[in-house]
């Protein structure tokens, strides 16, 4: 996999043709970068190093249950800036109390800032850790690779949302939060899934 | 132009200016991005004398409510020199008239650059802070702001730098200290968005004949091209971490 890639930053034309891409704008005929991010041109696509998250239908996320509206709605607090709501069925309904932990999949978004969500499911107990939005793909890996890895190093579960919270629990969270902080620093390198594999087998030898 | 005409120092010297610079040369200028943790995005610029941080927050929810716009974010800027940063006159806490300008026409440059359609509801916190001033503190301050807010992952349109042109006598010059500044008959702040030359912000105090505003607007430009060539440089170091490959 070798591909070109380059930092572009906020006003960097990228391409000479319009093109739709996400982190960028069209101006006239150019395709310009709106981030700090790098440029991968064999696949045209921006991956910030910078950013928020922004919501989109099917995201999985971890929230905070922040106030309990009427007829078994919740209101969850998301990011500074984006919060969620959980509408409930009739009859089927579950109770959370305010500062419960919670993991969703977002339904529909309604004025870019309000997330609807489904599914929710409590997470007991456990802690909670902020990454940056940007590197929650890095973290999961590609078809989760890199997150199945920590999680079976270090006998963690963990729920990486992807508006950059991540629930952890289990014996190995100092190792499991080591690893993340890592990957959130290093997010933009290669040959990293080795990397971390490499620091949590020595963990490993280390403790037995 | 706030200094008086009976002490005024010769400003230029055997052709060159007080400093031995050049009329077009910029004075040095080093930019660090990513300087404080807590927040989100920042950068330390030292232009000549000036030094100068610059912090950004956000996008988070508008306080006051009211002054919220469901639309888009809005946009705060909060210019404040230091009351150590120069000779005389910042002792008092708070902003003063100065100050307050400053921060409307700093916000004013960003509300054109920023993407703010992307964040309704939503405020932007920019927070300049003077710690040494030495002329040109604006267009410094400006030019930092920009990297914080690009280091912050706000999404711009553009990389906004500024600078300074001035008039000593007949002579167009760019980039005033702070003598400069107080004894030259003309001086403009100028920001502007460097992929299109949008000019973004033009303030004027004293008057150029159209021939030197001509020549002013070339000066800027061409020192442009340095300034966001550091600015662009400032932003890459930050990910040139340890193990870092391609």
């Amino acid at each position: 996999m070798v591909s070109m890639r380059k930092i572009v930053v906020p006003g960097t034309v990228v391409s000479d043709h319009r093109l739709s891409m996400d982190n960028t704008y069209v101006d006239g005929t150019r395709t310009v970068s709106a981030v700090v991010g790098l440029f991968d041109d064999s696949r045209n696509e921006v991956i910030p190093l910078e950013g928020f998250w922004k919501p989109r239908s099917g995201d999985i996320v971890v929230g905070v249950v922040e106030a309990a509206g009427r007829n078994g709605t919740y209101k969850v607090v998301l990011t500074e800036f984006v919060n969620g709501l959980i509408i409930q069925d009739k009859y089927d309904r579950e109770h959370y109390m305010p500062g419960d932990i919670i993991e969703a999949k977002v339904r529909d978004i309604e004025h870019k800032v309000l997330a609807v969500l489904e599914e929710p499911r409590r997470l007991e107990g456990g802690t909670l850790m902020n990454v940056k939005a940007v590197k929650v793909p890095r973290l999961i890996g590609k078809a989760n690779t890199m997150i199945k890895q920590i999680m079976d190093l270090t006998k963690c579960s963990m729920v990486v949302g992807r508006n950059g919270l991540v629930w952890m629990k289990g014996q190995g969270v100092a190792e499991a939060t080591e690893a993340v902080l890592r990957i959130e620093h290093e997010a933009h390198t290669s040959g990293l899934t080795e990397r971390i594999k490499s620091m949590l087998e020595k963990g490993e030898n280390r403790n037995t | 132009m706030g200094g008086s005409s009976l002490n005024k120092p010769e400003l230029i010297i055997d052709g060159k200016r007080r400093d031995g610079r050049s009329f077009r040369d910029l004075r040095p200028i080093k930019i660090e991005a990513s300087v404080l943790k807590n927040a989100e995005g920042s950068a330390y610029i030292e232009w000549g004398r000036n030094k100068i941080l610059a912090a950004v927050y956000g996008p988070r929810e508008a306080t006051p409510k009211h002054m919220a716009n469901p639309n888009k974010a809005i946009i705060k800027c909060r210019y404040q020199m230091a009351p150590f940063s120069s000779l005389e006159g910042h002792s008092r806490t708070g902003p003063n008239r100065r100050a307050t300008e400053i921060s409307k026409v700093i916000k004013e440059v960003f509300e054109n650059v920023v993407m703010v359609n992307e964040f309704p509801g939503s405020e932007i916190d920019v927070f300049i802070e003077v710690l040494q001033g030495d002329g040109g503190t604006r267009a410094a301050g400006l030019t930092a702001a920009s990297v914080a807010m690009a280091n912050a992952g706000i999404r711009m349109k553009d990389l906004v730098y500024a600078v300074s042109a001035g008039r000593i006598g007949d002579h167009v010059a760019i980039d005033f200290d702070m003598i400069e500044d107080n004894y030259s008959d003309a001086d403009m702040p100028v920001a502007v968005a460097p992929r299109n030359n949008d000019v973004l912000l033009l303030q004027m105090d004293g008057g150029f004949t159209k021939e030197q505003f001509a020549e002013a607007k070339e000066l800027i430009l061409e020192a442009g091209k340095t300034i966001s060539e550091i600015q662009k440089d400032a932003l890459k170091r930050v990910y040139d971490v340890k193990g870092a490959s391609e």
